[in-house]
C-alpha cells in the first residue's frame, strides 16, 4: 500500500510538474506572437519559469494586480462552490448510482441517465432557474449582478435562496459523474466469476454483496473522484457565468477574452492541480479498500 | 461451467433498439439540417418577422423573440450551424484522440509514456476551458477545431488505456516472441478496435464536441451573429426566458435532443464514460 | 459409521433439458457413503448439468425430470430446490477463478466455513485451520493469509479442499477441482483427500475432463457423452482396452510406462547451441548451475524440459529466445550468436519460432479465426491474398477447423479449438523451432489424444525442432526423445528420455516420473 501510494504520489508530482510547465508556456506564449519564432518564445518561457522559482507569478495585464492577489480574491468562491457541489454530488450520486446500478431499475436506468445527462450544464442551470422562479417564486437573477462571495453555511432564507441555485447546478453535474462511476464499477463486478463461485461454495447472495461487491463498488466510486472534480470545475465555469459570481472559473473566461495570459495560466494550473490531487486521493482511497495485492507470480 | 446471466438477451435487445433510435434521431436531424433553408420560413436573423416576444401561435409555432425573429426558423438555422460546426470537430477528436491514442500506445515505451503523461495532464483540465483557451490563442474561426482538440484528450486516454491493456496481454507477448512487429500489432488494434467501433466513437465524440461547442458559444467565444448557433441563441434569451420561456426552450430542446441521439447512437454501455 | 453401506445418492432416469437442448438423458446411478464416483466427459457431456442439480444451483432454464433420493430421505422428484437431509459441499477448481482478488484467501474460505456452520467467522477460521492441518502435505494456515494473486494454483487448491472438508460433507462434489495442477501436485492432494475420505466416510463425486486426476483417484467411473452414459465401470477395467470405441480413444490420452519414443537415428544440423548459460535474471541470487548450462538442439530434434512449476524452465526458454536478459553464457540460434544481434534482427530471427501453449490467452481474442492464421503469412512473407487463403485452408483442414466460421472471433472458440488454432498458426509459419508449453493442459481426454496426434503430425510434416515445457512426463514421452529435468532453477538430470525413464538417477526425476506414469513403475531403493 505504501509502495503504491508513493508511486501514485510520484505520478502526481510529475503531473503537477507537467501542468506547471504547460501553464508557464501559456503565460510565455501570451506575451508574444507565435510568429515571432521559437527562440523568443523559449526565452519568454524561461523567464516565466525563472519567475516561478522566486514565487513571482507575474502580473495581470488588465488590472495590473499580482496573480497571487487575483487568485486570492477569486479562488475561494470557486473552491466553495466546488466543495459544496462535491458534497451534494456524493449525496445524490451515491444513492442514485446504487439504485440504478444494482437495483431492479438497472435496465431502465441506462437510457434514463442518458436522457437526463444529455442536457448541457448551462441548459440545466436555466431550467433550474426557471423552476425556482415560477414554482418557488424566489427571486432569480441570471447574469445581472456580480457577487463575489457565497455564504458557506447559509443562515438566513435569502442567503439560502442565493446559494441554492449555483450549488444545485454544480452538484447535479457532479452527481451525474459520480453515479456514472458507481454504475461502471457495479457493471464491472457483475460478471466476475467469484460472484457465482463463492455462492456455490455456500455463501448467501447478501454475504457476497456486502463483503465483496460493496468494497469493489466503493473503490470504483473513489477511482472516479478526479472525474467528478473535473465535472464540478467545468460546471463551475458555466454556473459562475450564468449566475454572475466572480469566481476563478469566471476569471479564467474573462482573462482569456481579454488575453490576460498570466491569469489564465495560473487558473489553469490550479484547476489541473485540483483534478490531479482529487484523482490521487481517490486512487489511494480505492486501493485501501480493494487491493488486489502483488501481481501473480506464476 | 459457464453461467449464462439470465436476462442478458433481453438487455442486449433493448440496447439495440436504443441504438437504432439514436441513429434514426441523428438521421432526422441530418435531414432537418440539410433542408433547413427550405423548412425555415425566413432566412436567418430576419428581424421583425413578427411581434416582439410573441408566444407560440398558429403562425409562429415556436413564438418570436425580442427582436421579432421567428423562433422556428431561427432554431432550424441555429441547429444547422451547430451541426455544421460539430462535424469537423468530431473528425478532429477521432483523429487526434482515438486514432492517435492507439498509435501512441504501440510506440516505443518511453515515447508512449511521455505522450500519455503530456496528454493526461491536458485531460485534467475541463474540456470547456481548454476549448476557450485554444480559441483565445487563435480566433473564433478555429472554434470547431478547438472543440475537437478539447474533447480529444479524454478520447486519447481511453484509446491509449484500451490499447495498453492489449499491449500488456499475454497474447501480445507471444506475438512479439514469434517476431510479430509492433506495426502488425497496431494493425490489430486498428482493425479490431478502432474501425469496428468507429461509428460509435464518432457518435460519442459528436456528443462531446456538441456540448463543448454550444457551451463555448453560450459564453460568447464561438459563433457570432448573424450566424447564430444554439448556444448563442440560448445565451441571447438569458434576459427574457423567465417571462418568455419559448425563447430558450426550443433551442435548448433541439440541443438536448441532438446530444441525446448522439449518445444513444454511441450505444454507451452502462456506466461507460459519456 | 454404522450405515456405511447405505447409499447417499440414488438417481433414477434423471434428464435435464435447457432451451430445448437435452443436456443429460435418463441417468441412473447410485453412490454409497464413502464411495467415489468419477464422471468423465467433455464440456458438452452433460456432467455440468448433473453438477448444477446436485450442487443446488440449477437454473430456471433447466427443465428437470426423474427422481432422486438423498441419504435417508424419501425418493422425490428431482427439481431445482429439493429437501436434502445430507450435507452437500461444492469444491470448485482453481480454473473457475473462485476468489475475490481483493481479500485474503483465508478470510474468504473462513467465511464460507462459518456460513455453513452458522457460526462466527473466528470459529470458521479455526475449523479451516484444523482441516488444513489434517491434510498431509498442505501448506500451513498462515500461507493462506495472502491475497489470491500471491499464491500458486496448488496453494489455492489446498485451501479450497480444506474449506470443503471443514464443512464436514456427506457428499463432496468436486468440479474439475484439481485440473491445471501438475502430476506431482495432483498425486499429493488426491492422497490427502482420500485419507480424509477414509476417515470421515463422505462420498466423492469428481467431475473430470482429463485422466490425470482420475488415474490418481481410481475407483468407479462413468463416461458421459452427449448426455448419455456410454460406459460405466472400474477405472482399471476401462483403461484395459476392452471398452467402447469412444472410451478407448479417451484412454489413449493416458500416459503409460514404456511408451517413450525411440532415439532418433538421423542427426541434423545444430539449430540451437547453448554454452555455459547462467539463465538467472541479472541480480538474482538464486542457486547457480556450477558451470552454466550447455546443450545443443539439432534441427528436427525434440527436447523436453521437465520440472515442477517455478523450476526455471520458462526462464530458460525466455533467455534462449532473447526475450529476457541473463547473467552469462552464449546462445547461438541458427548459426547466429544472439548477443551480437540488434533487437530488430532478433525479432526477425524469431519469425520462424512457433508457440503452442496451454495458456488460453496466447491468441488475441479479438482476432477472427482466419486472421489468426493469416497474420504470419501476411506480416512476414507478404503473400498475395490467394496464396494466403490457400495456405490457411490447408492448415485449418489439417487441424480440423476448416468447417468453422472463419469470421468468428477467437474469444468465441472452445479451449480445444483455440489450442488447434495455435497449431494451424504454427503450421503456416513454417517454423524451425516450436516451443510447446503444457500443450494438453485443461483439455478433455479426447482432445488430448487429438492434440498429441496434431503435434506429432506437425513435427513429421514441417519438421521443426521441439522444445517442450511440461511438468508431465507423460507429455514428454509422447513428444520428445531427449529430456532435461529441472529442480529449483538447476538441471538435475539429462539425456535420452527412454534411458532416464528406465533408470532415473535423481530423486526429483523419480518423483516426476512416478507421479505421471503411475505408482508401480519403480521400487523405491
Amino acid at each position: 500500500m505504501l509502495h503504491f501510494a508513493l508511486r501514485e504520489a510520484g505520478r502526481l508530482a510529475l503531473g503537477l510538474l507537467g501542468a506547471l510547465l504547460m501553464a508557464a508556456a501559456l503565460a510565455a506564449l501570451g506575451n508574444r506572437h507565435v510568429t515571432d519564432g521559437v527562440l523568443p518564445f523559449l526565452k519568454a518561457w524561461g523567464a516565466v519559469l525563472g519567475g516561478l522559482f522566486q514565487l513571482d507569478l507575474g502580473h495581470s495585464a488588465i488590472s495590473g494586480g499580482g496573480v497571487w492577489d487575483e487568485l486570492a480574491t477569486h479562488l475561494p468562491l470557486t473552491l466553495e462552490l466546488v466543495g459544496e457541489g462535491l458534497v451534494l454530488a456524493l449525496l445524490v450520486g451515491i444513492p442514485v448510482g446504487f439504485l440504478f446500478g444494482a437495483g431492479p431499475a438497472r435496465r431502465a436506468a441506462a437510457p434514463l441517465a442518458q436522457a437526463l445527462s444529455a442536457a448541457p450544464i448551462f441548459v440545466g442551470a436555466l431550467v433550474l432557474a426557471y423552476i425556482t422562479f415560477h414554482v418557488l417564486h424566489w427571486p432569480v437573477a441570471v447574469g445581472t449582478e456580480v457577487k463575489t462571495s457565497l455564504k458557506l453555511v447559509p443562515h438566513t432564507m435569502p442567503e439560502l435562496r442565493e446559494a441554492l441555485l449555483p450549488v444545485l447546478t454544480i452538484g447535479l453535474a457532479g452527481a451525474a459523474a459520480a453515479q456514472l462511476g458507481l454504475r461502471r464499477a457495479t457493471v464491472e463486478t457483475m460478471h466476475e466469476p467469484w460472484r457465482v463461485q463463492l455462492r456455490r461454495m455456500g455463501l448467501t447472495a447478501w454475504d457476497v454483496e456486502r463483503a465483496y461487491v460493496l468494497p469493489a463498488v466503493l473503490a470504483g466510486l473513489f477511482k472516479c473522484l478526479g472525474e467528478v472534480v473535473l465535472a464540478l470545475l467545468s460546471a463551475a465555469a458555466v454556473t459562475e457565468w450564468v449566475f454572475g459570481y466572480a469566481g476563478a472559473a469566471d476569471l479564467f473566461v474573462k482573462s482569456v477574452a481579454l488575453r490576460d495570459w498570466h491569469i489564465a495560466a495560473a487558473v489553469l494550473f490550479v484547476f489541473a492541480g485540483l483534478t490531479m490531487t482529487a484523482h490521487f486521493i481517490g486512487t489511494c482511497l480505492a486501493r485501501s479498500i480493494a487491493d488486489p495485492g502483488a501481481p501473480t507470480p506464476w | 461451467m459457464v453461467m449464462t446471466v439470465t436476462g442478458q438477451p433481453l438487455q442486449s435487445a433493448l440496447a439495440t433498439v436504443l441504438r437504432a433510435a439514436g441513429w434514426i434521431g441523428l438521421a432526422l436531424i441530418a435531414v432537418a439540417v440539410s433542408l433547413s433553408d427550405f423548412l425555415a420560413n425566413v432566412p436567418a436573423d430576419t428581424v421583425n418577422a413578427g411581434p416582439l416576444l410573441g408566444p407560440p401561435s398558429e403562425v409562429f409555432r415556436f413564438g418570436t423573440d425580442v427582436l421579432g425573429r421567428d423562433m422556428l426558423s431561427e432554431t432550424l438555422h441555429a441547429l444547422s450551424a451547430t451541426v455544421r460546426a460539430a462535424l469537423p470537430a468530431t473528425a478532429v477528436t477521432l483523429v487526434t484522440g482515438a486514432l492517435f491514442g492507439f498509435v501512441a500506445a504501440r510506440l516505443p515505451r518511453p515515447l508512449a509514456l511521455s505522450l500519455r503523461g503530456l496528454i493526461g495532464t491536458l485531460s485534467a483540465v475541463p474540456g470547456l476551458l481548454l476549448a476557450i483557451l485554444i480559441i483565445g490563442l487563435t480566433s473564433r474561426g478555429w472554434a470547431s477545431v478547438a472543440a475537437g482538440l478539447a474533447a480529444a484528450p479524454m478520447a486519447f486516454v481511453q484509446a491509449f488505456e484500451r490499447a495498453g491493456t492489449q499491449t500488456r496481454a499475454a497474447h501480445s507477448e507471444y506475438a512479439r516472441a514469434a517476431g510479430i512487429s509492433a506495426v502488425t500489432l497496431l494493425r490489430r488494434d486498428l482493425i479490431y478496435e478502432f474501425t469496428q467501433t468507429i461509428l460509435s466513437s464518432a457518435a460519442r465524440a459528436l456528443a462531446a464536441v456538441t456540448i463543448i461547442l454550444s457551451t463555448v458559444s453560450f459564453l460568447g467565444f464561438a459563433a457570432e451573429p448573424p450566424h447564430r448557433d444554439l448556444g448563442l441563441m440560448i445565451a441571447a434569451s438569458k434576459g427574457y426566458f423567465l417571462d418568455a420561456w419559448w425563447t430558450a426552450a426550443f433551442p435548448a430542446l433541439a440541443l438536448t435532443l441532438l446530444i441525446l441521439f448522439a449518445r444513444l447512437a454511441a450505444g454507451l454501455d452502462e456506466g461507460e464514460r459519456a | 459409521m454404522s450405515d456405511v453401506r447405505k447409499p447417499i445418492l440414488e438417481l433414477k432416469d434423471l434428464s435435464i433439458t435447457r432451451g430445448g437442448v437435452v443436456e443429460l438423458e435418463r441417468l441412473s446411478c447410485v453412490l454409497d457413503r464413502g464411495e467415489t464416483l468419477i464422471v468423465l466427459g467433455d464440456d458438452r457431456s452433460g456432467k455440468d448439468a448433473l453438477l448444477r442439480l446436485l450442487g443446488g444451483f440449477a437454473q430456471r432454464a433447466d427443465e428437470i425430470a426423474g427422481t432422486i433420493k438423498l441419504g435417508a430421505g424419501d425418493e422425490q422428484p428431482a427439481a431445482r430446490k429439493m429437501r436434502s437431509p445430507i450435507r452437500t459441499v461444492y469444491l470448485p477448481g482453481i480454473e473457475q477463478a473462485p476468489f475475490n482478488p481483493h481479500v485474503t484467501v483465508a478470510s474468504q474460505l473462513a467465511r464460507v466455513v462459518a456460513r455453513r456452520h452458522e457460526s462466527p467467522r473466528e470459529s470458521g477460521r479455526e475449523e479451516l485451520r484444523i482441516a488444513l492441518e489434517r491434510l498431509t502435505g498442505a501448506p500451513p494456515f498462515e500461507t493462506l493469509e495472502q491475497k489470491p494473486s500471491a499464491l500458486s494454483a496448488v496453494m489455492l487448491s489446498w485451501g479450497l479442499l480444506a474449506a470443503a472438508l471443514a464443512q464436514s460433507p456427506d457428499l463432496l462434489i468436486a468440479d474439475h477441482a484439481f485440473a491445471g495442477l501438475t502430476p506431482i501436485e495432483i498425486k499429493a492432494i488426491v492422497a490427502a483427500l482420500q485419507a480424509e475420505q477414509k476417515r470421515a466416510g463422505f462420498a466423492l463425486l469428481y467431475a473430470a475432463r482429463g485422466l490425470q486426476t482420475a488415474a490418481n483417484i481410481r475407483g468407479r467411473v462413468i463416461v458421459l457423452r452427449q448426455g448419455r452414459v456410454i460406459e460405466e465401470g472400474d477405472f482399471d477395467k476401462l483403461a484395459s482396452g476392452q471398452a467402447h470405441a469412444y472410451t478407448r480413444t479417451l484412454f489413449r490420452a493416458l500416459a503409460r510406462p514404456g511408451e517413450a519414443l525411440p532415439a532418433r537415428t538421423t542427426r541434423g544440423e545444430p539449430l540451437l547451441q547453448v554454452h555455459g548459460l547462467d539463465f538467472r535474471a541479472p541480480g538474482d541470487r538464486g542457486p547457480k548451475a556450477r558451470d552454466g548450462l550447455s546443450f545443443e538442439l539439432r534441427r528436427g530434434a525434440s527436447l523436453a524440459l521437465v520440472g515442477e512449476e517455478g523450476s526455471g524452465r520458462r526462464r530458460l526458454i525466455r533467455a534462449l529466445l532473447g526475450l529476457q536478459p541473463f547473467v552469462s553464457g552464449r546462445v547461438v540460434l541458427d548459426q547466429v550468436d544472439l548477443s551480437i544481434l540488434s533487437p530488430a534482427m532478433t525479432a526477425r530471427l524469431r519469425r520462424r519460432i512457433a508457440f503452442i501453449t496451454g495458456a488460453d490467452d496466447a491468441l488475441d481474442p479479438r482476432m477472427t479465426l482466419w486472421d489468426t492464421v493469416d497474420e504470419p503469412l501476411r506480416a512476414h512473407l507478404g503473400l498475395s491474398r490467394d496464396l494466403v487463403a490457400g495456405h490457411r485452408e490447408t492448415a485449418l483442414k489439417r487441424v480440423g477447423l476448416a468447417s468453422h466460421d472463419g469470421r468468428a472471433a477467437v474469444a468465441t472458440l472452445s479451449r480445444f479449438d483455440k489450442r488447434r488454432l495455435q497449431v494451424a498458426r504454427a503450421i503456416v509459419s513454417a517454423p524451425f523451432l516450436a516451443v510447446i508449453d503444457e500443450p494438453l493442459r485443461g483439455l478433455d481426454a479426447f482432445a488430448q489424444t487429438i492434440m498429441k496426434e496434431l503435434l506429432d503430425d506437425l513435427r513429421k510434416q514441417e519438421g521443426p525442432a521441439f522444445l517442450i515445457v511440461t511438468a508431465d512426463v507423460g507429455v514428454a514421452q509422447a513428444l520428445a526423445e531427449d529430456a532435461m529435468f529441472f529442480k529449483a532453477g538447476r538441471v538435475v538430470e539429462r539425456g535420452p528420455l527412454r534411458e532416464i525413464l528406465k533408470n532415473p538417477k535423481d530423486e526429483e526425476t523419480r518423483h516426476l516420473i512416478e507421479a505421471a506414469l503411475g505408482q508401480s513403475c519403480y521400487k523405491t531403493p
